[in-house]
């Protein structure tokens, strides 16, 4: 043991065993991914191994594929993690060689150049940086699966697709989506921006933070392989008992949303344990920014929404893999009890993606307003209030399935109120706005989209929130339309907006203003062609998740393709820009907007531990604009102007 | 010296009128906020017909066709209406801050002169107790409009609480991938592939399924419910009006949900007899 004097106190450190970093200077995502996939085979072979060739189950299905494809599922997991480093701290540890100083400089990335992003590096930016490519990267798998999806609907005198394939490609785009939605605020924000925002030097845990962000690599491919072993049928919600009728491509949904839930559980403890002790000294929470609020109650919300996720997917898995039958009603099972644990997750969730991006809008408008937030505290307690109601509504999903019809008039009464809070917000905005000028930058451009799409989908909402109404809308492209108006065009182009106004933070450039503006409007306009014709679509009776339909719902299908096409191009636009601006945009200054939050007041690129000296706090980070002329005057303001002030 | 000898001018003495009026009279005076006003106004005129078109667009196939749509759709209406003066306002303060009180675009903020308006208590009370009375209307109409179609659905008048069932007309349905079969127990266990019902009776609905959930969906009537296998659920309908409607599968029930769709066909009620007692005697026979 050597030691090292910290603050005048001797410290017993662990040995340096060779280089700094040992065994992690080897590893990187390409060695993950090459044990991942030896290791899949292999306990693939092994596995099949227990089966006589042949073997068919009672439904005359090869018995083999599913626990073939589930070990090899396992096998992944377990490989590319071990590949990546992921365990390699607690082995040395219980090797007793646990890491050192120069190992976890080296595990920050420290002075390793590009090749970090490629490596289990714990440092908070690269994390961040890598979660927004890898939501990107869903994103465009999602979205190029929306294009098929709406090129089989745009083609109403022919199947373009098998039905089969088609269920797949609208459980695939569905879930893709919510896990790219999830993780395109959350992720680049929540780990770049909010360390940077509380004053901290990294995340709470880094180490985890690392093991998050790979989590979340690590569970995507089953997705994508399940398209290719029998896909996901069900939609996103995989309703059983048809779930249990899919192949074996359910196990890779299965394994994927198991793996992601492990993620989303890290990650938010992480964010809520930097929010709640890594603070700056004097914010308090009267001095905390907005957008860590947003961040916290996200966090909070995945906290115990997703283990009731992971739950019924687990019960899933055994009742498939050996006949457990929670959910199978011939032997007893329940279908309502996995609606109400996926409802459980369901309803939480749509406010994990829509709170961090409202609460990136929040921090976003003040800047470009330079007005103080109007009511900060209303803010809060919008937040506040959606949070704690969020896990109180879940069975508004199920009014129509006849699982509890009493039921229904307490749930609606709860989701109805959620409209106050959620109107707080709308006046935090909209005060905000109230008599200012604004600087007309996309990022705040982004900001009248959101809310003008935030609007509709809430009065939507409403309709859907009401059981009557419901009784028409459920199940319909209504819904369809009303979710992707919250999810898309408030959650979709908050992102957007928040992107455009985190780059030169992340990137040390600007965004270009001309080509980000000409993709983000092309990509407004299609989603409102797209999504207002399904709200048409919906009227008339249409249901979702139907490849072919009656004739009197062609022309609103028509019209709704061909918006969609336009926000594809309208998407390509903005990846260009960023594409571009990433390598070869504007420099821009380490703080652009002349904003007043702390993550602006550290230099860019951001150095490795963030602040060279911790940062003190001593007002709330709005402090813009003038004294407002149009105040009411206090009484003696009034009678020192009429008899003159007291010299 | 002299003027210190000129008596200072009293202050305006209080009037009558409380300060509360001065102020709000003095803010609907400016000018911002009267073309905003106008702009809500004018918004909300532009959206008001969408209250209409809505329900043309679900009368597109003939509905409605019982007392539950006609709830229903008035519910929307209703709701459409009570939602288009905020639509309005929001869209009206939107549309003033891109266009009257504009932006300016620039590498620097341009506009270091906005008044800081940190809070108003007077606009946060208002919003607040608007849009809690808002929803508790919603809740409200919600609530009893429930109640009402819950009463029709289960042939139970909610004054009772008793089913109507002496007269009612018993359909099993039953949901497999991808038919409907409706079975009627009264006539001999009649089966039909097309659900036949009686004008201006009441009809209940036995709903299961026999391998994964579908959803009953009679478009036109307003009845919506799941079929599960394992479970009965039940709901009712008195169709009033003759035609020809739609049932869909509103739930995704694997391969072919989108062909699990057949027609509903609402007759007079003699005619339904007597179609019955043939398609019975068919039947047994």
């Amino acid at each position: 043991m050597s030691a090292a004097t910290i603050h005048q106190v001797q410290v017993p450190q662990p040995k340096q065993h060779g280089k700094p970093g040992g065994i992690m200077r080897h590893l990187n995502f390409f060695t993950g991914l090459v044990s991942g996939v030896v290791l899949a085979l292999v306990f693939g072979y092994v596995m099949s191994l227990q089966f006589p060739a042949g073997a068919l189950t009672a439904n005359f299905a090869n018995a083999a594929a599913g626990p073939v494809f589930w070990a090899m599922m396992v096998g992944w997991v377990v490989g590319f993690m071990g590949g990546m480093g992921a365990f390699v701290g607690p082995i040395r540890w219980l090797l007793g060689r646990d890491l050192t100083h120069a190992d976890a400089e080296f595990m920050a990335g420290k002075d390793q150049g590009k090749f970090r992003y490629w490596r289990f590096t714990t440092d908070h930016k690269v994390v961040g940086i890598q979660y927004l490519i890898v939501a990107m990267i869903i994103l465009g798998f999602g979205g190029l699966l929306a294009m098929l999806i709406r090129t089989e609907l745009g083609i109403t005198w022919m199947e373009v697709f098998n039905p089969d394939f088609y269920n797949s490609l609208v459980g695939t785009h569905g879930i893709a989506m919510i896990i790219a939605m999830i993780v395109v605020v959350s992720g680049p924000v929540g780990n770049f921006i909010v360390p940077l925002m509380c004053g901290a030097r990294d995340m709470a845990f880094p180490r985890l933070n690392a093991l998050s962000i790979w989590l979340l690599v690590c569970a995507v491919p089953p997705l994508i392989l399940s398209l290719l072993v029998g896909g996901i049928r069900d939609g996103w919600s995989v309703y059983q008992p048809l779930n249990a009728q899919a192949g074996p491509g359910m196990i890779g949904y299965q394994t994927t949303i198991i793996v992601f839930a492990v993620s989303t559980a890290l990650a938010s403890v992480n964010i809520m344990t930097t929010v709640l002790t890594m603070r700056a000294k004097g914010m308090t929470w009267s001095r905390t920014p907005i957008l860590i609020y947003g961040a916290f109650a996200a966090a909070a919300m995945g906290l115990y929404a997703f283990p009731f996720y992971m739950y019924s997917q687990i019960l899933s898995m055994t009742d498939r893999l050996v006949n457990t039958s929670f959910f199978n009603p011939i032997e007893g099972g329940s279908v309502w009890l996995y609606q109400n644990l996926f409802w459980l997750l369901g309803h939480p969730e749509v406010y994990v993606i829509l709170i961090p991006s409202i609460a990136v809008m929040m921090e976003i408008i003040p800047v470009f307003m330079r007005k103080p937030l109007f009511s900060y505290y209303m803010a809060i307690a919008g937040i506040v209030g959606v949070v704690g109601l969020s896990g109180l509504v879940w069975a508004h999903h199920m009014y129509m399935t006849g699982w509890a019809p009493q039921a229904n008039y307490p749930f609606m009464l709860s989701t109805e109120m959620i409209s106050i809070p959620v109107g707080f917000l709308v006046l935090v905005v909209i005060g905000t706005m109230w008599r200012g000028a604004f600087w007309s930058r996309l990022p705040m451009m982004a900001v009248f989209a959101v809310i003008f799409n935030k609007m509709i989908g809430g009065v939507t909402g409403v309709y859907l929130s009401d059981v009557p109404a419901d009784q028409y809308f459920h199940g319909n492209m209504f819904v369809t339309a009303h979710f992707h108006y919250m999810l898309m065009g408030a959650g979709l182009f908050g992102a957007m907006g928040g992107i455009a106004y985190y780059f030169p933070k992340m990137t040390g450039r600007y965004l270009d203003e001309r080509t980000g503006s000409i993709g983000f409007w092309t990509a407004f306009a299609g989603f409102q062609i797209t999504f207002m014709s399904m709200f048409v679509a919906g009227l008339q009776g249409q249901p979702r998740r139907v490849l072919q339909f009656d004739n009197m719902f062609d022309i609103s299908n028509w019209i709704s393709t061909i918006g969609a096409y336009v926000i594809g191009i309208g998407m390509l636009i903005f990846l260009a820009a960023i594409m571009s601006s990433w390598r070869s945009g504007q420099a821009a200054p380490s703080n652009p907007w002349q904003a007043q939050t702390l993550d602006w007041q550290t230099a860019t690129p951001v150095p490795l531990e963030n602040f060279p000296v911790l940062p003190v706090v001593t007002k709330l980070p709005y402090d813009y604009g003038v004294p407002d002329p149009l105040a009411p005057k206090k009484l003696e303001e009034q009678y020192d102007e009429k008899v003159g002030a007291p010299s | 010296m002299a003027d210190t000898m000129v008596p200072a001018e009293e202050p305006e003495a209080p009037t009558n009128r409380p300060p509360a009026m001065h102020r709000l009279r003095e803010w609907l005076q400016r000018r911002y906020v009267r073309h905003i006003l106008i702009i809500t106004v004018v918004v909300g005129f532009l959206l008001l017909p969408l209250a209409w078109l809505m329900l043309a667009a679900m009368n597109q196939s003939g509905g409605p066709a019982s007392s539950i749509m006609e709830d229903i759709q008035q519910t929307i209406f209703v709701f459409t209406l009570v939602s288009i003066p905020i639509t309005a306002f929001v869209f009206a303060v939107l549309l003033y801050s891109l266009f009257g009180w504009k932006g300016k675009s620039g590498d620097v903020p341009p506009n270091n002169d906005n008044p800081a308006i940190r809070t108003n208590a007077v606009a946060v009370i208002t919003w607040t107790v608007s849009s809690s009375l808002l929803a508790a209307f919603l809740v409200v109409w919600g609530l009893i409009e429930l109640a009402d179609i819950t009463a029709d659905s289960y042939g139970s008048t909610s004054a009772t609480g008793q089913p109507k069932t002496e007269d009612a007309l018993v359909v099993n349905v039953t949901g497999q991938q991808w038919v409907w079969t409706f079975e009627y127990p009264q006539y001999d266990k009649v089966a039909t592939d097309i659900l036949y019902l009686p004008k201006d009776r009441p009809v209940l609905f036995n709903v299961t399924s026999v391998d994964v959930i579908h959803n009953f969906w009679a478009v036109e009537l307003g009845i919506k419910i799941d079929a599960n296998p394992g479970a009965i659920t039940q709901t009712g309908v008195t169709p009033n009006k003759e035609g020809t409607f739609n049932v869909r599968c509103a739930e995704l029930c694997g391969l072919h949900h989108a062909y699990m769709e057949t027609k509903i066909d609402v007759m007079p009620a003699e005619t339904f007899e007597s179609f019955m007692r043939e398609s019975g005697a068919g039947r047994t026979r």
